[in-house]
């Protein structure tokens, strides 16, 4: 085989976070021409070697090359400089501005007297899109965008650069299968430019579609690397998974008991649809879908922060009218937010945080009970292993595991029995996680009945009793645990 | 309000480190450095000033700037509820004028009702008016706030100007009594009312003690009471404290209602000690008690302080124009000073934060 010298190489990158490793010394390379799959789950540090790569996060350890050379101090602008392109898998388009306009953001074409050149911007953004094989209006503002058209119009900025080494991550997540095809047909001809791409995806139909070869990570490292002839789904599965799946998600199972909370056709103007439901004690009913599917949107819901306008909620056999998140905890009630930020208050210690919830049903004048919260808050922080070195210390300085456990420490002292958990492990490390799942059997066996909502197939196939699935506002299935598959939910949910 | 400036997340630390002796150490100055900025600017000008001035020490003029700083302290009070909710009270003065203008209409004139002669009503029930008027344009404030849904610097701005406009037409735009000028509003202020702005007890002034009474009570609702922790959670993350079930709009109804009956109390003092309320009497102290808020190191976006710092925020302001008379400082450089005085110390305020958060 020719002596050839990759235009990309990583070597021993080192990365972490408080609680979490997000990159063990991670090696990896990059040929002239090849699509280099980059798979594993959620968490797994693929984003994080991403960001390290296009500049926007500095690495603790390991030596970056790019054409042999090494890079030294890489920013977002030198990382361009080198023709590195990195399209996001969060967007990052401005949506008051139009197609062409995000396309060239920061790079305005301009005409001999400094003034922008509308024409040529609007000529060049019509080309790259048509390259894209694309019909998008390059004047259409991109917030009248659909998500697949934004997602193609990201790629298209990235491209305007001619770079070199194109780092996609997820790019079709939000595309359906003809986008998808286009943009594969998109990547060869790249590829035959002789541009190297680096695919993020976790859907592994989709390696031997357009790879030539695959490295998978977990836990921040990197587990296998092998061409793509040889990589077939099991293997793929196996490495992607390792043996953890048994001990990570170690469900026990619980015979469902009373119906604690039943919707009928409950709707959100714009939001929800016709979403009928229904949650029995001891179970964990897991919401499934992509984004912008309704789940969080089905969560606030219930939890009296969306205006419901038709249909009917019960909580234990009794309808309910809930206007606020004051009702629904009164009805025994807590929501877990997807962004921990959204519950949290950074200035206050651990206690007073734990104890919000039940401050929140009391009158105005009444006085605290300080000693009582304190003994409680130590108890939790004892047996949910809170760490934080002082009792005082507001907790905006812990870590996001650790955040985590103050939100559900503050639904277990409310004594909640509906739990309405929205993204219960997102941005948390793979330690404070197994936490969380224990602390939901621990729930569910004391007759707790959990509403959980997730994007991660794994974690939720693992750890439901049933699973909704969503689209656009709707339950489209429901599929019973052990019987799922992530073919399945993808399929319901796109 | 940028969510940046309300919410600095430095790194978090290494989990599960235990902090050395070193570290504990520096942690105990850090807490010092924290929790004291305000007493220090306080305890700096107070040598400046006994340096400056021979006079500055002397009782007299110590029961002097306590009685300059009991109006504004009382006030902080409430502006510090207020301002820890993440709102702000622009009419606290302006409340403060017309609760005891009003006060002093019904303690000093007659009236006919039902075609009976009543008053001048006694001090009890003038104080009594003075405090249910005050609470009331608080609760107008919060209900504004609330259900107008429209932000709190906007809602106080417009009703301070229409408290005034509203003591004004009770009083005529006259001093409420009138020693000198008008025939028509004679009579006099309760020898009580007096006493609680210009008397002493055992050589303390009374209006001191009145301040220390409503800094108490703060300190005691903020720290023991429902409300308190409430107030707390909604400045420190208005969502978070929604999700958790707390009633944010009725938690600002209340603290604005507090604010407008603190205020009454301090306008009452400010009366007794001028003699004589009147219409815009307290238009310096809406500015003066959030000076002396933000002073106190209570945190603008809200959430963080206390009204313990508000109190020493007041004291400074009194002793600053205090020392500026004693320095023969003329009164339009007065004004030059105090606002330098009000930028620099929140200036080392927020350097002090970076420098050595939590």
């Amino acid at each position: 085989m020719a002596e050839r010298q990759p235009i990309l190489r990583m070597v021993q990158i080192d990365k972490k976070f408080p609680g979490v490793h997000a990159l063990d010394r991670v090696d990896f390379d990059l040929e002239q021409g090849e699509v280099h799959v980059l798979l594993g789950e959620n968490g797994a540090g693929k984003s994080t070697l991403m960001k390290v790569l296009s500049g926007s996060l500095p690495p603790d350890g390991g030596r970056i090359f790019v054409d042999g050379q090494e890079v030294h101090g890489l920013s977002p602008e030198r990382a361009r400089h080198l023709g590195i392109g990195m399209v996001y898998q969060e967007l990052s388009l401005v949506p008051a501005l139009s197609v062409a306009e995000n396309i060239f953001l920061g790079k305005p074409q301009r005409t001999r007297l400094g003034t922008i050149d509308w024409p040529r911007i609007y000529r060049e953004a019509e080309r790259s899109l048509a390259d894209l094989g694309v019909a998008i209006d390059p004047k259409r503002e991109v917030r009248r965008l659909d998500v697949a058209e934004q997602q193609l119009t990201e790629i298209a900025r990235v491209l305007t650069a001619r770079p070199r080494i194109v780092l996609l991550d997820e790019p079709t997540s939000a595309l359906s299968d003809a986008e998808r095809e286009r943009l594969f047909a998109l990547i060869r001809r790249l590829r035959e430019r002789g541009v190297g791409l680096v695919y993020i995806s976790h859907r592994l139909a989709e390696v031997p579609m357009i790879g030539q070869r695959v490295t998978v990570m977990r836990d921040g490292r990197v587990v296998g690397s092998l061409p793509v002839p040889q990589a077939d789904e099991p293997t793929l599965v196996n490495l992607m998974v390792g043996r953890r799946l048994n001990e990570q998600y170690p469900k026990q199972r619980t015979v469902p008991g009373r119906r604690l909370l039943r919707l009928e056709k409950v709707g959100v103007p714009g939001k929800l649809r016709e979403v009928s439901l229904e949650l029995r004690e001891g179970e964990i009913l897991g919401v499934f879908g992509l984004m912008g599917a309704g789940q969080p949107e089905l969560a606030r819901a219930i939890f009296g922060m969306e205006r419901i306008h038709s249909g009917r909620v019960w909580i234990d056999e009794r309808e309910v009218r809930l206007r606020n998140p004051t009702d629904a905890i009164r009805h025994g009630m807590g929501l877990l937010t997807r962004d921990r930020r959204q519950g949290l208050v950074p200035a206050l210690p651990v206690a007073p945080n734990i104890s919000l919830a039940n401050i929140s049903q009391l009158p105005l004048p009444s006085p605290l009970r300080l000693r009582a919260e304190n003994r409680v808050a130590a108890e939790y922080v004892r047996s949910l292993r809170i760490q934080c070195p002082r009792p005082k210390r507001p907790v905006m300085y812990l870590s996001g595991g650790n955040q985590q456990k103050v939100l559900l420490a503050r639904w277990l002292a409310s004594r909640a029995r509906v739990l309405l958990f929205d993204e219960p492990t997102r941005g948390i490390d793979v330690g404070s996680k197994a936490e969380v799942f224990a602390l939901m059997n621990r729930l569910t066996g004391s007759g707790v009945g959990i509403l959980m909502i997730s994007s991660e197939m794994p974690e939720i196939l693992a750890m439901a009793d049933r699973i909704l699935v969503m689209r656009g506002g709707r339950v489209t299935a429901e599929l019973a645990a052990g019987q799922a598959t992530q073919e399945q939910l993808l399929r319901w949910a796109s | 309000m940028s969510p940046s400036a309300r919410r600095p997340a430095p790194a978090a630390p290494e989990p599960g480190s235990e902090p050395g002796a070193g570290q504990r150490a520096y942690g105990v100055v850090r807490e010092l450095i924290g929790r004291l900025g305000p007493v220090f600017a306080l305890v700096v000008l107070g040598a400046y000033l006994s340096i400056a001035s021979p006079h500055f020490l002397k009782t007299s003029n110590l029961v002097n700037i306590t009685r300059q700083s009991a109006i504004t302290a009382i006030l902080a009070v409430g502006q510090t509820l207020v301002i820890l909710t993440s709102g702000i009270d622009l009419s606290v003065g302006a409340i403060a004028a017309l609760s005891s203008s009003a006060a002093a209409v019904l303690m000093t004139q007659r009236f006919s009702l039902l075609g009976l002669q009543v008053g001048p009503a006694s001090f009890a029930a003038g104080l009594l008016a003075a405090l249910v008027i005050g609470a009331l344009a608080g609760a107008l404030n919060g209900l504004i706030v609330t259900r107008g849904r429209i932000p709190d610097f906007i809602a106080t701005l417009g009703t301070l100007t229409i408290f005034q406009g509203i003591a004004l037409i009770i009083t005529g735009g006259l001093p409420v009594p009138s020693h000198t000028t008008a025939t028509e509003l004679k009579g006099y202020l309760p020898k009580q009312m007096i006493w609680m702005g210009a008397g002493d007890l055992g050589g303390i002034p009374i209006a001191g003690l009145v301040a220390l009474l409503a800094v108490v009570f703060g300190w005691l609702l903020l720290r023991y009471s429902v409300l308190g922790r409430m107030v707390y959670a909604v400045g420190g993350n208005r969502e978070a404290a929604r999700v958790s079930g707390i009633n944010v709009e009725r938690t600002k109804i209340a603290v604005y209602l507090l604010s407008g009956l603190i205020a009454a109390l301090a306008g009452f003092v400010l009366a007794g000690r001028m003699n004589s309320a009147n219409a815009l009497m307290g238009s310096e102290e809406n500015l003066r008690s959030i000076a002396a808020v933000v002073i106190g190191g209570t945190n603008l976006f809200g959430g963080e302080g206390g009204v313990i710092g508000s109190l020493i925020g007041a004291i400074i302001m009194g002793e600053l124009a205090n020392g500026l008379n004693l320095l023969n400082v003329s009164a339009f450089w007065q004004r030059i000073v105090q606002g330098l005085v009000i930028i620099l110390v929140v200036v080392f305020d927020q350097w002090r934060r970076r420098r050595f958060a939590a």
